[in-house]
């Protein structure tokens, strides 16, 4: 991996980054209608490098590992791959194009986040900050 | 002759005769099929000096090779001709049904000459081939011609019907099949209209074709259904239809909203996605023959003042042609302006473009109560878009709808004012429903040098833009930057051939997106037999582009019109792309020179032209 020291550092980073959105109304209603239980698999990195959303019915949860039902999506990718994505220097559709994202299930919910993701990568960059990692932000 | 059948219906209406002809094989082998093939054919039997309403005009329909064979995506089928709305050439695709059951019938393709004394329909059964009386259909809407038929001839007759829009030879008017799938570009509609003919019919009792390997085709058909289905973007269409990322569309200011002043509304974009569709309107999904991908959308408006009964529902264009184009988001009106076009036989694209351009106009004080007959026309009001105007332009009934029925670049030169530059089109064709500002540089460059005019299909530049197109054994690999400049005439020269290969072979360009550039060239070998690798099917791509210049060219097209008008070239006033300038003449001169193109008439030079097989050409027009 190229920004992470170990599995346990991108899911940490990101389970935070979750909260964080959460504070943000606009985002919150946004992760609202994604409605779905979204595994986001890592494990390409490490066994354990894997979390998940369950946004469903209102839910607003975030875990690390694979959530214990179907998800209704699995979006694979490297850990690196997702840490260029939620700073927004990753084009989803290029990166789905050239199998840099692997995509099972329904997407249709996550297109109504897609164009939020500028707005998200603001607040990953927060969340580096506040856990001590600067040198991982992405200019 | 394997995969084409190598047969094409040639009709004369005015002499009521029918003669199959067999165009020479290398034509196939050089120009593909589709839009392609129907260039070559339109070089050789066309008056270049007929006006496309007059019976001299020809009107082709054409295969590609690849209809009726079980593939996903690849049951469309072409229509070209000298377009009404343009002066120039021009051809529409469309899906469905009609291009399989042509093919099984035993024909690649029609070509349409003269005119029927009284209204009539062209019936095509097998063998049998027919010019019918139908003067009982003349002036009907076309859902009530198209049920008609179907209990006349039986439900698996496939149809291809106008409406009074093309009766009345309104320049954008549709030829629809099955009431659903529509030729929408260009106004070829008009010209079935100019003919007399309003319908034609076609079944067939066989099912059997040829290709020329059939084992190894087989694997490779099967392999790419799976692939087209599976694939992500295709689920999503399946799912939520082509207006699926409507919203994500929005967000980066590729939505022209009231005629392309504005590339950013929220609340427009969540209203028309084609999830909100789904959510609010959708009974049904349907699809073209054999395809997986399901993208078309049956749906029902249960009630208000836009209520329309179950039947085909509108598609991305559509919602934005009569949602945020005219400044509404109220995706019921959509819905209903989408029905009553279809009924009419409008294109939606022009339609809404041409409106948008009159409510500019209408606001401005450069159209007032005086030329419209009283209408008002103001931006979200779609209860007079579909209640006045909509039958207006058809129907060609008044001083409104006469000069909106001339298209909006017509229409801004009838009325002058300085309205020429708000118009959204290129050559006359009105821009589909992405702003390139937004959307992608390159395409201002793709819909300025197309030969039909300002089009998001003629080639692939809008997935490229968007980074769904990778294609290393031709270069495409670059990291998508849709607000900028980067490689985009280099990039477009490969669009344009893939353009050329795609509507030639009439492959849907969402289906076609999940074929690698391998599979393209073994899809050829193994269907038509052509022995091609990739570099001489991406030379036959280019050779189509290059003849539909030529033709565009004896029409008195020349470089100077590969553009834009200002509205689309100035820079956004809102949203992703505002305040960005575009370097449109420099990606045009550089595109240019890679395409080995003369900068004055705006055609290949003509060693080029030799260099690519076409003497015959160069002698023309050099």
């Amino acid at each position: 991996m190229e920004y992470w020291k170990d599995e346990s550092e991108p899911i940490k980073a990101f389970l935070k980054l979750f909260e964080s959105t959460k504070e943000d109304k606009e985002l919150t209603d946004g992760l609202k209608k994604v409605n779905q239980l979204i595994w986001f698999d890592y494990t390409e990195d490490g066994p354990n490098c894997s979390y998940y959303w369950d946004c469903r019915g209102g839910k607003l949860e975030a875990a690390a590992g694979k959530p214990a039902e179907k998800p209704d999506l699995v979006m694979s990718l490297s850990a690196d791959n997702a840490h260029r994505s939620w700073s927004n220097k990753l084009n989803p559709v290029m990166a789905i194009t050239r199998r840099k994202i692997r995509v099972k299930g329904s997407a249709t919910g996550l297109l109504r986040l897609a164009p939020k993701l500028k707005k998200v990568a603001v607040h990953y960059e927060k969340v580096l900050k506040e856990l001590g990692w600067e040198d991982k932000i992405l200019k | 002759m394997q995969g084409n059948t190598g047969k094409v219906i040639d009709v004369d209406l005015t002499g009521r005769s029918v003669k199959i002809a067999s165009p020479p094989d290398a034509w196939y082998h050089g120009y593909i099929g589709g839009s392609g093939l129907a260039a070559r054919l339109f070089w050789e039997m066309a008056h270049f000096d007929a006006d496309p309403l007059s019976p001299e005009a020809i009107l082709i329909f054409m295969n590609g090779p690849f209809a009726g064979l079980k593939l996903s995506g690849a049951s469309r089928s072409s229509v070209g001709g000298r377009s009404p709305l343009t002066g120039n050439w021009g051809d529409s695709s469309c899906g469905g049904y009609f291009g399989p059951e042509l093919r099984y019938a035993g024909y690649d393709g029609i070509v349409l000459r003269g005119r029927t004394a009284a209204p009539s329909l062209l019936l095509i059964e097998d063998d049998r081939i027919e010019i019918v009386d139908a003067p009982s259909y003349w002036g009907k809407g076309i859902e009530e011609v198209n049920s008609a038929l179907k209990e006349r001839f039986g439900k698996n007759h496939r149809t291809l019907v106008i409406g009074p829009a093309g009766e009345n030879m309104v320049r954008y008017a549709i030829i629809l099949s099955e009431f659903h799938h529509a030729f929408g570009r260009a106004g070829f509609g008009a010209v079935m209209g100019s003919k007399n003919l309003k319908a034609i019919v076609v079944n067939s009792s066989k099912k059997r074709m040829e290709v020329a390997d059939p084992v190894r085709f087989e694997k490779l058909r099967k392999e790419l259904n799976t692939r087209i289905k599976e694939n992500l973007t295709n689920s999503v269409f399946r799912e939520s239809g082509t207006a699926a990322n409507l919203e994500g569309g929005m967000f980066a200011g590729d939505v022209p909203i009231r005629n392309f002043t504005s590339n950013f509304s929220e609340d427009m974009g969540e209203a028309l996605s084609g999830i909100t569709l789904t959510e609010k309107f959708l009974t049904r999904r349907g699809a073209c023959e054999f395809c997986s991908v399901k993208c078309k959308r049956i749906v029902k408006v249960p009630k208000g003042p836009f209520a329309i009964p179950e039947g085909p529902g509108p598609e991305y264009e559509t919602i934005v042609a009569f949602g945020a184009l005219l400044g509404s988001k109220d995706l019921a009106a959509a819905c209903k302006a989408g029905r009553i076009c279809n009924d009419l036989g409008l294109d939606t694209i022009s339609t809404g473009g041409t409106i948008a351009w009159a409510m500019e106009a209408f606001e401005k004080g450069h159209l007032t109560g005086k030329d419209t007959g009283g209408v008002e026309l103001r931006w979200g009001d779609l209860e007079t878009v579909i209640d006045k105007v909509l039958p207006a332009i058809a129907r060609r009934e008044g001083m409104l709808g006469e000069l909106l029925s001339l298209g909006s670049a017509a229409a801004a030169q009838k009325i002058g004012k300085g309205s020429i530059d708000y118009t959204c089109q290129s050559k006359g064709l009105e821009a589909p429903m992405h702003d390139p500002r937004g959307g992608g540089h390159g395409m201002a460059l793709t819909y300025a040098v197309s030969a039909r005019g300002a089009c998001h299909v003629a080639d692939p530049m809008l997935h490229i833009e968007m980074g769904a197109c990778y294609y290393p054994e031709i270069g495409v690999v670059y990291d998508p930057d849709p607000m900028s400049d980067t490689h985009k005439p280099e990039v477009a020269v490969r669009s344009v051939e893939l353009g050329g290969i795609e509507n030639s072979a009439c492959f849907c360009q969402f289906a076609d997106r999940e074929l690698a550039i391998p599979e393209w060239v073994e899809l050829f070998n193994t269907v038509a037999g052509y022995g091609w690798d990739v570099e001489d099917m991406m030379r036959a791509g280019r050779r189509v582009f290059y003849l539909k210049r030529l033709i565009n060219y004896r029409y008195g097209r020349t470089a100077r019109d590969d553009t834009l008008p200002p509205r689309m070239l100035e820079p956004a006033r809102d949203g992703e792309p505002k305040g960005i300038e575009m370097n449109f003449s420099g990606m045009k001169e550089r595109f240019y020179e890679l395409m080995d193109m003369d900068p004055e008439k705006g055609i290949p030079r003509e060693a080029t032209l030799r260099e690519y097989g076409m003497e015959e050409q160069a002698q023309k027009v050099w």
